[in-house]
């Protein structure tokens, strides 16, 4: 009965273990619990960008059958507020709400109704009204405020050598502006909460990533104990660094419950999604790169223009990548905000490479072209082992490696160097490559292991506030335990996503897989190395857990362990490397185009389960591909609110937009980064999509096109590059 | 040894916690039903069931209908909702969604809210045989009609092939889009069988019953059904294989190191 | 959503009976349920209309086909008779929306899809056809999907639906019955009309007016025929730009054509100077080229969307072309 190596343990592409639960529909997001005599609240949004409050008139609302409560600034509870102005925005951030009749942006929210029923709560909310005196300085215009950038004081701006003399050293210069608009994670789940206040005491059923930080942000904001907070996020439909902090609508619900006396449901509608849960901000990215007529980079800089609210800080590191992906003697990294009336950003999935490699690899490949050198070569040409920006070598980097199997597997010796020449009909096809890199964390981590003993077999539960936003988490955890336990994971339970259990750093920069796992694998670490303790057995003796408890006399155990970064892994620089390798078909009139194929290759340290990792990648693809094709939240100019405020505006990326992708995973273990091995991948994929697709509408088209997203309108009117002819 | 004999030993069925029972009983789960559906589940971790959050929590059947407090339902509408072969009579507001009466009122929360506006499909259940958006649905008008949500593909607990090759094939992530797009793919199958055609259909004017779809097709007549985690290509492979019968392959590859050692070298 | 009361109708005087000022036809619901979330129907009744029997297809005297009102657009693009002998109609159907939609929207209700303006939808901004004389966000907002054709100061938004850019390029008239119990017929060309200073209203009907049938005259675009629709992701989303084309080709010479557009203006644009233009001529790229040349010449696009000038002209040759090259 002690077998102890299974098929199921880490490495194995089983199936997901809670993926019953989902392709049931029993699987239990925020508002499914069945939590009893529950109301609906529903918020209520500013229609002016800047100004204040002067009246409001609540009467109407008043009046309807089922109205419990209208809540405002003018009978809100208080909260604790910002201490300083220009707050920077965290993961745990406190999330202050209706506290005073300023607005800051168009759709912050100014009230909330409760009602008996969602029906009743929507009506009313519309039929509250507000007076404002709208001030005219609102900054809306991201053109016409550049003016007023200021340099963020966190120290971000970086260098290295010096810039103007490497620029002197080139044969070649570009220097490009390249431009992403606004964006939204949109996860399908909209942001929502089931709050109850019981005499002090706050339960939230609501959808987060990290429900440590919640808990801190809700008992920040109410300035209540923690202990008096627990957060339940059993699933998560989706966050993507949305969900990473505590948005208000939850503050408001928990707020609402306390002044009803009954539990609150909020969900934040999809139009609320645009204002009232981060986005990511549109960035302005200068690159100038310098280069030697045989490729070598000689000069790069990395300037980025972006904007926040005027009131919360957010910079995305859009410089990151430049910093460190090629070995480039000279180099210069700045950021420059507008305070803006509009919310404050916050991370979207890769935040800094995902929309900095578009800029960086973008331009590498412009200047490839310029040196009519092959932009594959070319990067291999300036690879480094160490990181420049650090002064330290990368526990593992096969960026090379990535680049050269993509290559030939994706058939890049046929690529057509000339724009315009590879044509079918009426499609001008292209192919395009971009390398991806995104920096692999791991945090400290809590986690706990119950062993159970049931005549011969043990049933393991490991629970951690661990949270699996599709992610995988369940399974590469069960994986885990099975692997440390030596049980098959049929016989490991997984509880996760509830603040009462061991404390993790939750899901979101790609430090949840290593962090998870190295949590789960030390708890059953600790737990054999007790029992073997405690039974008078040597450490390296192998011995089955279920004999270790027999040998105890025990039919339960419980043990606890932490797992975070050993003094060696601050020594290097940790991060995951990828390429992507793309072929698009651009139909020549139309301005539309089609991606063909995709071959992506990931270097991402051990692959727990090739399944739910090859889902990663593919996540990241798509939701890459959206960034390029259609994604983009406009302001509207002389209003300020998001004029794109549905999923019928705003075009995320439908299954017939996508194309045959291969993964490919280079076989690697970091054990720098960890002990089992383990980098990040969710967040690789979408590094690398971007400027893989521009890239490759530049070899069909002869159209460089450096502002996203790349549509049709875009498309029809670009003209081709210089000495390029149709 | 016996099949049966062999299962009980791989999920020690006999031994179920008081928990797993409950939930197995709530699932409406007996006798051979219930040995059906955790065979199916034996290749996952059952003891998922056994969490404090995913047992009693999340499998009651507790949410009840609307307290008897009939002012706050304007503009009443008795309605009878056949939803999985099951006649339930609920008084509702006549702004009342479908959507919102299986969730809020009916605890059949598999149908999802993704938008509430037509424009994401995570809504979708099947109504009289068509796939249907929940959230542009009034529940008002769905008197007298046949409505399946995901709840209800499964046969006597032995899952829809399609929910059985969703989770093969992975098609999903997070879950929210899932039973939108699985309730999305049941219905395609029949529209398939019928010869409907789509947009990508190359002749419209011979098109005949029985199509096997292309992989174009298919992702043409599944983008009604967003999935932003993006899981296509894996919802893709999971439709083709009920489909058409034959087994998809993985599309993800380790290098060897033969690869690993030419790139190094090259 | 504001409250309502539903009555659910059983037949056509049930249904014009019930009928108030105040009132709406419930058909799929696809848009006006959608628009009364958003706050900017209001009607006070809905009368659901969907057990009314104006669900078949039949011949009609004129040798072409009457499609029921009711009738949803799934069923009515896969019937076998609109697929053989109307397949540009079926063609444009089926490019709309998704699966799901097409099986709850009728075809009277597609036909009085209201148009897609953010501003129409966003109630806390001005729009003339929401709330007349609140003025036109987009004239000076953003209005990169607006129209290039017909619009007025009042109003700059675009119809979108498929189906009727079909109808406009075959020719149909719409059958409606009127609230005293008679019924009248309305070319198709004569339904929609321009935003003028009435933008709010989109149609030539009156009120209480239902849509019971689409007769469709004698078919004349069985082989040469293609829809084009240019979009910003490939399924799923409105026109930016799109192109109904219908040949009838006699040795190698065009005897009739059938165009119109869709995205470009408050109504289903029919291209009747193209059409006139190249009847009787050879289906050769340089007609196709000036009969596009010769529309679009009249385009008066904002900065925003001079785009749609050259895409449209690009359209309208590339859905001729492949009209013509069809071989199946």
């Amino acid at each position: 009965m002690t077998k102890t190596i299974n098929a199921s343990g880490v490495g194995t592409a089983i199936n997901r273990v809670e993926g019953h639960l989902k392709v049931m529909g029993k699987a239990k997001y925020a508002t499914e619990f069945p939590v009893e005599n529950k109301v609906y609240g529903q918020g209520i949004n500013s229609t002016i960008a800047k100004g204040e409050i002067i009246s409001i008139d609540t009467s109407e609302a008043e009046k309807l059958d089922g109205v419990l409560k209208i809540i405002t600034y003018k009978n809100a509870e208080k909260l604790k507020d910002f201490d300083k102005e220009m707050t920077p925005i965290a993961t745990d951030t406190i999330a202050p709400v209706l506290q005073s009749n300023k607005v800051h942006y168009y759709g912050e929210y100014v009230g909330l109704v409760v009602a008996e029923t969602f029906e009743q709560a929507q009506y009313a909310a519309s039929l509250v009204k507000f007076e404002y005196k709208k001030d005219p300085s609102a900054v809306i215009d991201f053109e016409k405020s550049k003016s007023k950038a200021y340099t963020p004081d966190n120290g971000s701006n970086y260098s290295r050598g010096n810039m103007e003399q490497g620029l002197s050293e080139a044969d070649s210069v570009v220097e490009q502006t390249y431009n992403t608009p606004i964006e939204h994670h949109h996860p399908m789940e909209l942001h929502a909460v089931i709050a109850s206040w019981d005499n002090g005491k706050v339960t939230a059923y609501s959808s987060q990533q990290i429900v440590e930080d919640a808990k801190i942000a809700i008992s920040g904001t109410f300035q209540i104990p923690k202990k008096d907070v627990r957060v339940i996020s059993a699933f998560v439909g989706g966050g993507f660094g949305s969900k990473l902090n505590l948005d208000r609508h939850v503050i408001m619900g928990v707020m609402a419950s306390k002044m009803v006396g009954r539990p609150v449901q909020v969900t934040v509608t999809r139009t609320q999604m645009f204002t009232n849960t981060n986005m990511r901000q549109q960035n302005e990215q200068k690159i100038r790169v310098g280069a030697k007529k045989d490729g070598t980079l000689t000069a790069l800089s990395h300037e980025t223009l972006s904007h926040t609210a005027t009131n919360q800080e957010y910079q995305e590191p859009c410089g990151m990548v430049s910093k460190m992906l090629y070995k480039v003697p000279n180099n210069e990294v700045t950021y420059k905000l507008i305070p803006m009336n509009i919310q404050v950003p916050f991370a979207m999935r890769a935040p800094g490479e995902a929309t900095g490699s578009f800029a960086l690899e973008s331009a590498m490949d412009e200047m490839a072209w310029k040196l009519k050198m092959d932009p594959l070569e070319f990067r291999i040409k300036n690879d480094t082992q160490t990181d420049l920006h650090e002064n330290r070598p990368f526990s593992s980097r096969l960026l090379v490696e990535c680049l050269r199997i993509g290559a030939d597997k994706f058939g890049w010796k046929d690529r057509k160097p000339e724009p315009r020449t590879n044509k079918k009909g009426n499609w001008l096809i292209g192919y395009g490559v971009s390398a991806a890199s995104r920096n692999s964390p791991y945090q400290k981590t809590h986690s706990k292991v119950i062993l159970k003993l049931d005549e011969d077999k043990v049933f393991a539960t490991i629970q951690m506030d661990a949270t699996d936003i599709g992610t995988g988490s369940y399974t590469i955890i069960a994986q885990t335990a099975s692997e440390y336990l030596k049980i098959p994971v049929e016989q490991v339970s997984v509880e996760l996503g509830d603040s009462d259990f061991p404390i993790t750093p939750g899901s979101g920069g790609s430090w949840g897989a290593a962090s998870y796992c190295n949590g789960a694998r030390a708890a059953c670490e600790n737990a054999i190395k007790t029992l073997k303790n405690n039974g008078n057995i040597a450490e390296d003796e192998e011995v089955a857990v279920s004999e270790l408890l027999k040998k105890n006399q025990l039919t339960k155990f419980e043990a606890e362990g932490m797992a975070e970064p050993s003094a060696e892994f601050a020594k290097y620089s940790v991060f995951s490397f990828g390429a992507n390798f793309c072929e698009v078909w651009v139909d020549k009139d139309t301005g539309m185009y089609r991606i063909e194929k995709m071959v992506n290759v990931a270097s991402a340290g051990k692959i727990l389960n090739p399944k739910t990792a090859y889902g990663q990648i593919i996540g990241g693809l798509t939701m890459g591909v959206g960034m390029v094709m259609a994604e983009q939240t406009h302001v509207e100019p002389n209003f300020g609110n998001f004029i794109t405020r549905s999923f019928a505006d705003y075009h995320v990326p439908v299954n017939l937009d996508m194309a045959n992708i291969d993964v490919i995973f280079l076989p690697e273990e970091d054990k720098v980064a960890n002990k089992m091995g383990i980098k990040g991948i969710g967040e690789l994929g979408i590094t690398s999509v971007a400027a893989s697709i521009a890239n490759a509408i530049f070899n069909a088209t002869g159209k460089r096109m450096r502002s996203l997203p790349i549509t049709p309108e875009k498309l029809i009117v670009a003209g081709l590059e210089p000495g390029i002819t149709a | 040894m016996k099949e049966d004999d062999k299962f009980k030993e791989e999920v020690n069925l006999d031994k179920l916690s008081d928990d797993e029972n409950i939930i197995l009983d709530a699932m409406g789960l007996n006798g051979s039903n219930r040995r059906k559906f955790l065979k199916q589940v034996s290749m996952f971790s059952l003891g998922l069931y056994a969490s404090s959050i995913f047992t009693s929590e999340i499998f009651a059947d507790t949410m009840k209908d609307l307290p008897e407090n009939a002012r706050v339902l304007l503009n009443e509408v008795m309605v009878n909702l056949r939803v999985n072969k099951v006649v339930k009579p609920i008084t509702i507001d006549s702004r009342t969604s479908l959507l919102d009466a299986l969730r809020e009122r009916l605890a059949l929360t598999g149908t999802k809210k993704g938008c509430d506006h037509g424009q994401c499909g995570a809504c979708t259940v099947i109504i009289d045989g068509k796939r249907n958006l929940s959230c542009l649905t009034l529940a008002a008008t769905c008197e007298g009609k046949e409505i399946t949500t995901v709840e209800g593909l499964a046969n006597n607990g032995e899952m829809h092939p399609m929910q059985q090759a969703f989770l093969k094939h992975d098609g999903f992530q997070c879950g929210y889009c899932t039973p939108g797009q699985i309730c999305s793919s049941v219905a395609l199958l029949e529209e398939a069988k019928n010869g409907e055609a789509s947009y990508v259909t190359e002749d419209l004017k011979t098109i005949k019953s029985g199509l096997t779809l292309s992989e174009e097709e298919i992702r043409e007549r599944m983008s009604g059904n967003i999935c932003r985690c993006g899981a296509y290509n894996n919802i893709v492979q999971a439709f083709k294989e009920v489909h058409t019968g034959n087994e998809e392959m993985p599309t993800w590859e380790f290098a060897t190191q033969e690869q690993m050692d030419n790139a190094k070298n090259a | 959503m504001r409250p309502f009361k539903y009555t659910g109708a059983q037949n056509k005087d049930q249904a014009l009976q019930a009928f108030t000022a105040t009132s709406h036809y419930l058909g799929g619901g696809t848009n006006l349920v959608d628009l009364m979330k958003e706050d900017v129907e209001r009607p006070d009744q809905l009368i659901d209309i969907n057990n009314l029997d104006y669900k078949k297809i039949t011949s009609n005297e004129n040798g072409g086909l009457t499609l029921g009102g009711m009738l949803s657009n799934s069923e009515t693009a896969n019937h076998p008779e609109v697929r053989t002998n109307y397949p540009l109609l079926s063609m444009a159907m089926l490019s709309a929306a998704t699966a799901q939609i097409r099986n709850m929207a009728s075809n009277g209700g597609n036909l009085l899809q209201r148009t897609r303006c953010p501003y129409f939808f966003e109630v806390s901004m001005p729009c003339n056809k929401r709330e007349p004389g609140s003025g036109c966000g987009a004239l000076n907002g953003m209005n990169a999907l607006h129209a290039i054709f017909g619009y007025s100061d009042s109003c700059i938004a675009t119809n979108p639906s498929d189906m009727c850019v079909a109808l406009a390029a075959i020719g149909a008239t719409v059958e409606v019955q009127q609230t005293d119990g008679s019924s009248r017929m309305i070319a198709f060309t004569d339904l929609h009309r321009l935003p003028g200073d009435r933008p709010e209203k989109d149609t030539t009907l009156m009120q209480g007016e239902l849509i019971t049938a689409i007769h469709l005259s004698e078919p004349e675009f069985a082989d040469h025929y293609y829809y084009l629709k240019i979009r910003e992701r490939s399924s799923y989303a409105f026109a930016l730009v799109s192109v109904a084309a219908g040949l009838q080709v006699k040795s190698g010479v065009i005897t009739k054509v059938g165009l119109a557009m869709g995205g470009v203006a408050h109504i289903p644009w029919k291209l009747t100077k193209a059409e006139a233009f190249l009847a009787g001529k050879k289906p050769t790229s340089e007609n196709f080229e000036a009969a596009a040349a010769l529309e679009m010449k009249d385009a008066k696009p904002f900065e925003a969307n001079t785009y749609k000038v050259e895409m449209g002209k690009n359209a309208i040759v590339r859905a001729l072309t492949q009209a013509y090259e069809r071989t199946v």
